[in-house]
């Protein structure tokens, strides 16, 4: 691992790296990953791979959350992480309450803090929501006396997306350890919370990571990269931002595609789907480039034939649906480390 | 404490019978004089001004009781006629007098918009029932309810007597409109405040473009769409110009580098546009948004239109306060309701209610050493009624009349105290509008007395506390 490029500002990220057997859990609400150390980043690690354990079973449900309630305030559609979410917190026994906000009195213009305010009273413990508006799970955060979960806000953040994305990402990087492995997202990074807690999270592991995608769709990234290139946030990694797909994809130990959203053609951003596809598409070709045993991930839903190529999304590279299934059990860690329990063991969990 | 003494007055809005003021520190910008001195205020006459020599000047300095002219905001919301949930003009006018203003002009992004004399008349009511007496000025609309589409009854404000017209809130829209409204106003002796935005590069924006709004994922809101409009304004201008002498521009609440650069420009070959940079925002700067970062992510006090720029965008800002590019530092006071600011960041509308807290901010950059204690009061008094007295009809009436420390005239001053600071509290704060980042933050310079006008505007309740 020494002799990998970005070894060495992967371990000043790393500094506070303890012992982690003892971490105590302590974060009132996940909002982001930006606030998690590395050793809490590796409790929650830990937390999924018991619960990955009880996925493995016949029966994949234990008492953890027995008649703990959870609510899911979703303010955008969203089938795959809902679903997720809410089976995750079934999985743990917990009571699960689902609101689509277009069946709910927000429709009718009550507004969010009068709609935290209200679930509150009705007894929601756990609150996981998803929104369009970047930091709208703040706002819930200060006004909610229970616990927030994000499952996603605007364009700023999608950690348990994050978690899940890191955590597949270990298993199949030899040792688990992503330090000086190359990671490439490629896509509309300006758009996506993916990408940004990807930032956060991968610079946390020490990931050589690249940030790929058409110069409207990096606009104010290359500034961050500087911010910290330039130690006026101190503590964090580093990052590249390039146009070049060929120089962000070359030797790279995992390729991360991000939808592209039609809208970006009609506000200008983009010529067309076709030449998106040509210059920045994850097909056999330019995953070719990449090294022999690299992975190919997507968030999803995918767009076959526009940032991912359809053989590519269904070869041995793909572990696409790795990370859906993943994602239940980072979620699952999350809902049992917010609910009080602090050292990520897992009752009746033990394999 | 005797430079406090001495008030015998009776209520905020009577005539101060006797005020006198020992072993303070005069600043008169008119006439360029600063110094050890006492006042007395007899009958809401500055009957005298003595400044102190010798050893009678022992043991003041700068840095204790001040006394300075009422200070002139060029640029304020007070909300009335038709959202009086956030401000009315009897609190703003309240709100201005704790802040040290003896005057303030409003904009005209009321509802209705002021852009028929009706509207200001009923401003002109209110002022007078509030009982306050500071004085308020009003821009009239350019356009007919700042739809940017025709003018508004621009000749009949003019003789019902507002200062000038802005579609503030949004730029002229159309620099067809700005060329008429330069013409037609320049005709009226009146100028165009225009606020400087290209709504086209704005649209959907949140946080300035950078550091900042990238990590949290805000639309970014480019220092383009500023100097865009700013270079539109001056080109136009300087066509208008051919046509109309008379002519005025004045830009309000510029707040990046590249915009004040080309107002600098523009002054340098002699065309008649003024500028102002503002209290909080602009010589603040998104550190303010940075610390947020994990302090308060998301505080929706900091949203405002312009947004928080660079600490670069912030520093080019006051060097044009120092060097005089931008006349005068205006608050844009933007009081609001909770209900508009408790909500998501992206939904949350825009404005920080900073009338009460501008000298405050501008006090602790001279205690930072950053801008001299004379050249603060200026862009507070001479610098905002220069700038008015370029307006041929404004010039002469009272809205311009210069702000020093003259003997004989009707009293209109504020007297602060550098060295006893204040809480800035939803409670401490007279506006309706608690809308501010400073919120729980202590400022320096806490105004013990403004007298508007011969007339008590404001008086500190709590005058033994130092």
């Amino acid at each position: 691992m020494s002799a990998q490029a970005g070894a060495g500002a992967a371990q000043a990220a790393r500094k506070d790296a303890a012992p982690t057997q003892d971490v105590a859990w302590h974060h009132r609400h996940v909002l982001d990953v930006d606030v998690l150390t590395w050793p809490e980043i590796e409790l929650i690690m830990r937390t999924a791979e018991e619960m990955g354990g009880i996925l493995a079973r016949p029966i994949r449900k234990v008492p953890a959350l027995n008649g703990r309630r959870v609510t899911t305030l979703f303010y955008e559609a969203s089938t795959r992480t809902r679903v997720s979410f809410e089976t995750a917190a079934r999985n743990l026994s917990a009571d699960v309450v689902s609101i689509a906000t277009a069946t709910s009195s927000v429709t009718k213009g009550e507004s969010l803090v009068d709609t935290i305010r209200t679930l509150e009273a009705l007894g929601a413990e756990i609150l996981i929501m998803r929104h369009s508006v970047s930091g709208a799970p703040y706002l819930a955060a200060q006004v909610f006396s229970g616990h927030v979960l994000n499952g996603g806000d605007g364009w700023h953040a999608h950690p348990t997306q994050a978690l899940l994305d890191l955590y597949t990402m270990r298993q199949h990087v030899p040792g688990g350890d992503l330090r000086g492995r190359k990671v490439v997202i490629v896509g509309d990074v300006l758009h996506s919370r993916v990408a940004r807690s990807n930032i956060w999270s991968l610079t946390a592991a020490g990931a050589d990571l690249w940030l790929c995608g058409p110069a409207t769709l990096l606009r104010g990234l290359d500034r961050w990269a500087a911010a910290w290139e330039g130690g006026k946030v101190p503590g964090h990694g580093r990052f590249h931002v390039t146009s070049d797909v060929a120089a962000a994809i070359r030797d790279a130990d995992v390729v991360m595609a991000l939808r592209i959203q039609r809208e970006r053609m009609q506000s200008g951003l983009l010529p067309s789907l076709r030449e998106y596809a040509a210059r920045f598409g994850i097909n056999a070709e330019r995953v070719s480039m990449a090294r022999p045993e690299a992975i190919v991930m997507h968030p999803g839903p995918m767009n076959e034939g526009v940032e991912i190529a359809p053989d590519v999304a269904a070869s041995g590279r793909s572990v696409v649906t790795e990370q859906v299934s993943n994602g239940v059990a980072i979620r699952m860690a999350l809902l049992y480390l917010l609910a009080g329990s602090h050292d990520g063991t897992v009752p009746g969990a033990a394999r | 404490m005797s430079a406090r003494a001495g008030l015998k007055a009776g209520q905020a809005g009577q005539v101060v019978e006797r005020l006198e003021i020992q072993k303070a520190w005069l600043v008169d910008p008119v006439a360029g004089r600063e110094g050890p001195g006492e006042i007395v205020v007899s009958d809401g006459v500055l009957e005298s001004v003595v400044w102190l020599e010798g050893d009678e000047a022992g043991g003041v300095d700068d840095r204790g009781v001040v006394v300075a002219p009422g200070l002139l905001e060029m640029h304020a919301h007070f909300r009335e006629p038709g959202f009086e949930d956030a401000e009315t003009v009897a609190t703003g006018c309240a709100a201005a007098a704790h802040g040290g203003y003896t005057t303030a002009a409003v904009m005209p992004n009321t509802q209705p918009a002021l852009d028929e004399p009706g509207i200001l008349e009923r401003v002109r009511a209110a002022a007078a029932a509030s009982g306050s007496p500071v004085e308020v000025l009003a821009y009239g609309a350019v356009s007919l309810d700042r739809a940017g589409e025709q003018l508004s009854a621009m000749g009949e404000l003019a003789d019902a007597g507002v200062v000038g017209y802005s579609d503030d809130g949004a730029c002229v829209r159309t620099p067809r409109l700005l060329r008429s409204a330069l013409l037609y106003a320049g005709m009226l002796g009146l100028p165009i405040v225009d606020h400087c935005e290209d709504a086209e590069l704005t649209a959907g924006a949140e946080a300035n473009e950078g550091y900042v709004a990238s990590v949290l994922g805000l639309a970014g809101w480019p220092a383009a769409a500023e100097v865009n409009a700013v270079s539109r304004d001056i080109a136009v201008l300087a066509d208008a110009l051919r046509d109309e002498p008379r002519a005025r521009l004045h830009l309000t609440h510029l707040s990046t580098a590249a915009a004040l650069d080309a107002v600098r420009r523009a002054r340098a070959a002699g065309l008649p546009v003024t500028c102002d940079a503002l209290a909080a925002d602009g010589l603040s700067g998104d550190p303010w948004v940075d610390g947020a970062l994990t302090a308060a992510p998301y505080d929706t006090s900091l949203r405002v239109n312009p947004p928080l720029r660079t600490p670069a965008d912030a520093a080019a800002c006051l060097a044009a306060v120092l060097d005089g590019t931008a006349g005068a530092v205006v608050t844009d006071h933007a009081p609001h309701t909770a209900v508009d600011k408790e909500v998501e960041f992206g939904r949350a509308i825009n404005g920080i209610s900073g009338i009460e807290t501008a000298l405050g901010i501008l006090l602790s950059f001279v205690d930072a050493g950053k801008l001299p204690l004379a050249r603060a009061v200026a862009a507070l008094t001479t610098g905002p009624a220069g700038i008015m007295a370029g307006w041929s009809r404004v010039a002469g009436t009272a809205a311009a009349r210069p702000r020093g420390l003259t003997e004989g005239a009707a009293a209109d001053l504020v007297v602060f105290d550098r060295a006893d600071s204040w809480l800035v509290t939803a409670d401490s704060l007279l506006s309706k509008g608690k809308n501010t980042p400073l919120l729980g933050r202590s400022l320096p310079g806490r105004v013990l007395f403004t007298v508007a006008g011969g007339r008590l505007a404001y008086q500190d309740p709590n005058p033994d506390q130092a």
